[in-house]
């Protein structure tokens, strides 16, 4: 017996997705999936970022890791709130892993909550979390040739930050490079050159940040 | 290595297919992949046979298609496919690789064969 069905296999993490999306809109809160490579600077920028919007923007945090609570321990003194997920052995972070770190949470109080995902720029790709906006990171150290070798990460992203531009006078790495690629693949993600070591180009993620905040908030 | 998430849920829902339809195994299942989920065939066949184990899907034949990638440029209002073998996105009226994708992001449970009991109809 053959039977004929037509139903997407995501649909259990799409529909928590879905779920989550109303939840946080109804929060009123910018919510921001952080993906990209192991090292590229996700919580470094966090670091960064949090104490920059001020106690006027409360910040909680979700971080995905295999393993430690290491990320945690960073940012748990900036974040109102920080949940590390433990995956374990899975590569990325799925809808119901957030909508179960999500319960615990006051909503409410928060401005942003950022979701920094398993260090992958495969997997995460793949799974909706009902974010409002995906954030790429791309650092300098990974090279320039990693926009079009990870190509269905940079189209879906909504800002691509080129991170630790503080070495770009020391390794050899194009930015023209990216930025042919990105012509190909996404051309409505600014893509923003960043060091969180001197401070480049922070204040213009914190402007997109806010802008991001400011469509959602306004419905 | 996410096709064991997608594994997982092809063997629950061919699973809870096969159930509704009182069948005793699962023989063949046909799923359909967005061109753009990043499925490698061969590590979803790995995945699923490891995760079948022990369910009505144990020992199925798992067929894979691929479904096309459609893409609607933002700017210009055009239906196209992007051009994948040179990774672009851009929109072939306009230029522009401003585009939401309609479709190549879905994976599709098709169809569930199974053994026994006689012909039911269709739910």
């Amino acid at each position: 017996m053959k039977i004929h069905v037509v139903e997407s296999v995501l649909k259990a993490n799409d529909a928590v997705a879905a779920a989550i999306r109303r939840t946080l809109q109804q929060a009123g809160l910018l919510a921001l999936n952080l993906m990209s490579g192991p090292g590229s600077g996700k919580t470094t920028l966090l670091e960064k970022t949090i104490p920059l919007l001020g106690p006027r923007h409360p910040c909680g945090v979700l971080v995905g890791d295999l393993q430690t609570t290491r990320d945690a321990e960073r940012l748990g003194d900036l974040a109102v709130h920080t949940t590390q997920i433990n995956t374990g052995t899975g590569c990325h972070l799925s809808a119901t892993q957030v909508a179960e770190a999500l319960a615990g949470l006051d909503l409410q109080s928060l401005a942003f909550l950022f979701i920094e995902n398993v260090g992958n720029m495969v997997c995460p790709a793949a799974f909706d979390l009902g974010e409002h906006r995906k954030v790429v990171l791309l650092s300098v150290p990974e090279g320039d040739d990693k926009v079009a070798k990870y190509y269905t990460l940079f189209q879906q992203a909504d800002v691509i930050l080129l991170t630790k531009v503080d070495l770009l006078g020391v390794l050899d790495f194009r930015v023209d490079r990216v930025r042919e690629d990105l012509a190909r693949l996404n051309t409505r993600a600014p893509l923003i050159p960043l060091s969180a070591k001197t401070g480049e180009g922070i204040d213009e993620w914190l402007a997109w940040l806010h802008a991001q905040r400011a469509a959602i908030v306004a419905g | 290595m996410h096709e064991a998430t997608i594994a997982m849920a092809i063997v629950d829902q061919a699973a809870a297919v096969a159930m509704q339809h009182g069948a005793a195994r699962i023989t063949a299942i046909e799923v359909e992949l967005g061109a753009l989920k990043q499925v490698v065939p061969e590590a979803l066949d790995l995945a699923f046979e490891a995760c079948a184990e022990g369910t009505l899907a144990e020992g199925a034949v798992l067929s894979q298609t691929v479904r096309p990638a459609v893409a609607l440029c933002r700017p210009c209002g055009r239906e196209f496919e992007p051009d994948l073998t040179a990774l672009s996105f851009a929109c072939p009226s306009c230029g522009q690789a401003d585009v939401e994708i309609i479709a190549g992001h879905e994976i599709v449970l098709k169809a569930v064969e199974c053994d026994t009991p006689a012909e039911t109809p269709l739910p």
